[in-house]
C-alpha cells in the first residue's frame, strides 16, 4: 500500500522522526493561542512557502491533501459572514488550515519506517501492561499485507452481485465479506504459529 | 494469542477496506459510507477490549501515514483537523458498543447489538465530535451539536444494519461472535 | 505465434453469437487486453491460455461487469456492459472461488437472490427456487446452509444461482481450478447438461473435451482462434516449450 509520504525527497526528510513530530506538537499548541489574524496569516504564508520550496508538484500534493477541509471552511465562512465578524472567522480558517497543513508536512517528509520507530518508542511504558512491541509490529505488517487482499475479495463479491442485478451492492454484501475476513483470520494464525508464534 | 493478533488485525483491514471500496446503496438508492459501520461491527462482534483495539490499530496505521481513512485520507493533520474528535471518538465507540453487547443478554441479538451501535457509535461518537469540532471551529457546543445533526439519521441506519449483520453473523458462524460466545 | 484477426462467420443474422471488434482494456495505463476481434455463433466456447492472459479480464468484459476501453462487445444483439437489463437474462458468470460469490448464507437465499433481482415477487422467487433445485435434482438441498457445503457443492449453489435466471450463455470463469478431479468431473457434467452456450475459460484443456470453438489469450491477445482441437494441440505444445525454461524468475514491472 502507497504510504502519504511524498517521493520528492526534501531536506525534512532526513531531520529524525521524533524531532519532527515533538516540533509539530509544539507549533500546534502555539498556534491555537495566537489570537492576531495577521500573525496567523503570517504563518500560513511560511507554512505555504515551505511547501513551495521542494517544487510545484510537492507544493499540489499538499494542496490537494488540505481539501478535505472546504466543508468546514464552508461552514465556518457562511456563519461568519452571516454574523459578521469576518476577522473572527478568518482566525478559525486560517489557523485550521495552517495546522493541519503543518501536520500534513510531517506525514510527507517522513518514511512510514521511521514513524513506526517513533511509536515504538512512545508504546514502550506500555511494555508494563503486557503490550509487546513484536507484536505491535507484526499487528501492523498483517493490516498493510491484508487491506488490498480483503479489498479485492469485496470486489469480487461486489462483481458476484452486479452479475445478477443491475443495482449496486446494499449493506447484504458486508455478510459474506466478514466471514471472508474471518476465515482469513484463521489461515493467519496458523501461519504466525508456523513461523515461531508471538509468545516467546 | 496469535488468534487473537490475527483478529484485531483483519478487523483494522476490514475497517480500511471499507474505506476503500466504493460505496454501497441503501434500499433506496442512498449511498453510505461504510466505514463508521466497521468500526460498530468490531465492537458487536469482537466486544470491548479487541474491537477497541482493532480501531486503535488502525488509527495508528492512518496517524503514520497510510490513506485507510475514506476518500483515500490519511496522514498527522486528520488529527488537528475538526474531525479529529471522532477519530479519537471511535475506539471509544467500538469498547462502549462491545461492553454493551457483551453485558445486556436483551431480548434478540440484532436488538441488543443496534442499540450497542446506536449508544456507542453516536451518543458515544458524537460526544467526542462535537467536543472536537467546537474547540477547532470556535463555537458553542450547543452550535456545534446543530452542525451534526444531519449525520445523525445516517448513522441511524447503520447502527440498524450493524445490529442485523450481527444476528446473520452470529447465525451463520456462531462461533465468531466474540462478544457473546 | 500467429497474431491475426480469425472471423467465423455463420450463415444466419449477425445479431447472434458472440461478437468482439477491436475490444481494448487497460487500466491505470497498463493494457490488460489488446485489439482483439472475433466472431462465432458456437454454442460450446473455450478459452485458454496462461495465468495472466487476460482470460478473466475478457470474461467480465464479455459479462458486462466492465467496459472495454475501445472496440465494441456483442452478445446476441446486446452490449452486456451498457444493457445491464438484457444482459441479467442474457449472460451469466461462474468465478473460481465460491467463497467470493456467495453472498447469502442459505441456499435458498442465494438462488432466490438472482430472481428478486429480475423483478419477481417472493413467491415467483421461491418457486423458481424450487423448479432450479429440481431441475438440478438438489431439491432436498432448499433448507440447506451454504456453510455445511463442500466446495464442490458450494460452486454448484453458484451455477444454480445463476441458472434460475436462465441466461442464455454462461459464461465459466476457471470454477473448477480448485477442486479435486471427481468433485471437477462431477460439475463438468452439470456444465455438459446445461441447455444454454457456455462460454468456458480455463488453463486446463481437460475442462474443453465437447467443446468446438476455441480462443487462445496470451499476454493480452488473440494467438489463435477455430476448432477447439486445433487451437488445443497448439496451446499445449506452446505450454510445454514454455514449461521447459525458467521464466519464473522474471519480475514483472
Amino acid at each position: 500500500m502507497i504510504s502519504l509520504t511524498s517521493p520528492i525527497r526534501t531536506k525534512a526528510h532526513y531531520w529524525p522522526a521524533s524531532i519532527k513530530l515533538g516540533s509539530l506538537c509544539i507549533a500546534t499548541a502555539l498556534l491555537f493561542l495566537i489570537e492576531d489574524i495577521w500573525v496567523l496569516i503570517s504563518v500560513f504564508t511560511l507554512v505555504m512557502l515551505t511547501y513551495a520550496l521542494p517544487g510545484k508538484v510537492f507544493l499540489l500534493n499538499g494542496l490537494r491533501q488540505l481539501r478535505m477541509l472546504w466543508p468546514f471552511i464552508l461552514i465556518v465562512g457562511v456563519w461568519h459572514v452571516w454574523i459578521g465578524s469576518f476577522v473572527d472567522g478568518g482566525v478559525i480558517v486560517v489557523r485550521l488550515v495552517s495546522a493541519v497543513a503543518l501536520a500534513n508536512l510531517v506525514t510527507m517528509t517522513t518514511k512510514l519506517s521511521d514513524m513506526i520507530d517513533v511509536i515504538s518508542v512512545i508504546l514502550r511504558p506500555l511494555h508494563a501492561l503486557g503490550l509487546k512491541l513484536k507484536v505491535v509490529e507484526i499487528a501492523i505488517a498483517l493490516v498493510i499485507r491484508l487491506t488490498p487482499v480483503l479489498v479485492s475479495k469485496g470486489s469480487q463479491l461486489s462483481d458476484a452481485w452486479r452479475a445478477r442485478s443491475e443495482r449496486a451492492p446494499s449493506w447484504r454484501i458486508i455478510l459474506p465479506f466478514i466471514i471472508l475476513a474471518l476465515d482469513d483470520t484463521d489461515h493467519v494464525a496458523d501461519a504466525l504459529k508456523a513461523r515461531g508464534g508471538l509468545e516467546s | 494469542m496469535e488468534k487473537n493478533v490475527a483478529l484485531i488485525a483483519l478487523f483494522a483491514a476490514l475497517i480500511a477496506a471499507l474505506g476503500l471500496m466504493p460505496k454501497l446503496m441503501l434500499g433506496f438508492g442512498v449511498p453510505i459510507t461504510a466505514q463508521n459501520l466497521g468500526v460498530m461491527l468490531c465492537g458487536t462482534i469482537l466486544g470491548s477490549k479487541r474491537g477497541a483495539m482493532s480501531v486503535l490499530l488502525f488509527l495508528l496505521l492512518v496517524a503514520v501515514g497510510l490513506p485507510l481513512l475514506s476518500g483515500g485520507r490519511g496522514g498527522l493533520g486528520l488529527f488537528v483537523s475538526p474531525s479529529a474528535g471522532f477519530l479519537i471518538g471511535w475506539p471509544v465507540s467500538a469498547f462502549v458498543t462491545g461492553l454493551i453487547v457483551e453485558k445486556w443478554r436483551g431480548p434478540s441479538l440484532a436488538v441488543v447489538a443496534g442499540i450497542a451501535s446506536v449508544i456507542g457509535g453516536i451518543l458515544v461518537l458524537y460526544a467526542f465530535g462535537i467536543v472536537g469540532l467546537s474547540i477547532a471551529l470556535d463555537k458553542s457546543l450547543l452550535e456545534t451539536t446543530g452542525l451534526v445533526t444531519a449525520f445523525v439519521p445516517g448513522d441511524f441506519i447503520k447502527s440498524v444494519i450493524a445490529g442485523m449483520l450481527t444476528a446473520a453473523l452470529a447465525k451463520a458462524r456462531p462461533a465468531s461472535v466474540l462478544s457473546v460466545s | 505465434m500467429k497474431m491475426e484477426r480469425i472471423e467465423v462467420r455463420n450463415a444466419k443474422t449477425d445479431l447472434s453469437g458472440l461478437s468482439l471488434e477491436g475490444v481494448c482494456f487497460e487500466v491505470a495505463g497498463k493494457q490488460i487486453l489488446g485489439d482483439l476481434s472475433l466472431r462465432t455463433e458456437s454454442a460450446r466456447i473455450g478459452v485458454v491460455g496462461r495465468n495472466g492472459s487476460g482470460k478473466s479480464t475478457l470474461s467480465r468484459l464479455i459479462a458486462g461487469l466492465i467496459n472495454p476501453s475501445s472496440g465494441s462487445i456483442s452478445l446476441n444483439g446486446i452490449s452486456p456492459a451498457k444493457d445491464r437489463k438484457a444482459a441479467l437474462t442474457e449472460v451469466g458468470i461462474l468465478f473460481q472461488n465460491p467463497d467470493h460469490q456467495i453472498i447469502f448464507p442459505t441456499v435458498q437465499e442465494e438462488i432466490a437472490f438472482g430472481l428478486r433481482q429480475l423483478g419477481q415477487t417472493k413467491d415467483e422467487a421461491a418457486q423458481g427456487t424450487e423448479r432450479t433445485l429440481a431441475r438440478f435434482g438438489k431439491s432436498h438441498w432448499i433448507d440447506a446452509n451454504v456453510s455445511t457445503l463442500s466446495q464442490g457443492q458450494k460452486q454448484l449453489v453458484c451455477l444454480m444461482a445463476i441458472s434460475a435466471m436462465q441466461p442464455k450463455t454462461v459464461i465459466l470463469d476457471e470454477p473448477l481450478s480448485g477442486l479435486d478431479i471427481p468433485t471437477g468431473i462431477q460439475l463438468r457434467k452439470y456444465f455438459s447438461g446445461y441447455p444454454g452456450n457456455l462460454i468456458h475459460i480455463t488453463h486446463n484443456p481437460e475442462d474443453l473435451r465437447e467443446f468446438d470453438f476455441a480462443l487462445w489469450l496470451e499476454g493480452g491477445r488473440l494467438v489463435d482462434s477455430g476448432n477447439c482441437d486445433d487451437v488445443l494441440m497448439q496451446y499445449k505444445a506452446q505450454m510445454n516449450k514454455w514449461g521447459a525454461t525458467d521464466d519464473i524468475s522474471d519480475l514483472s514491472d
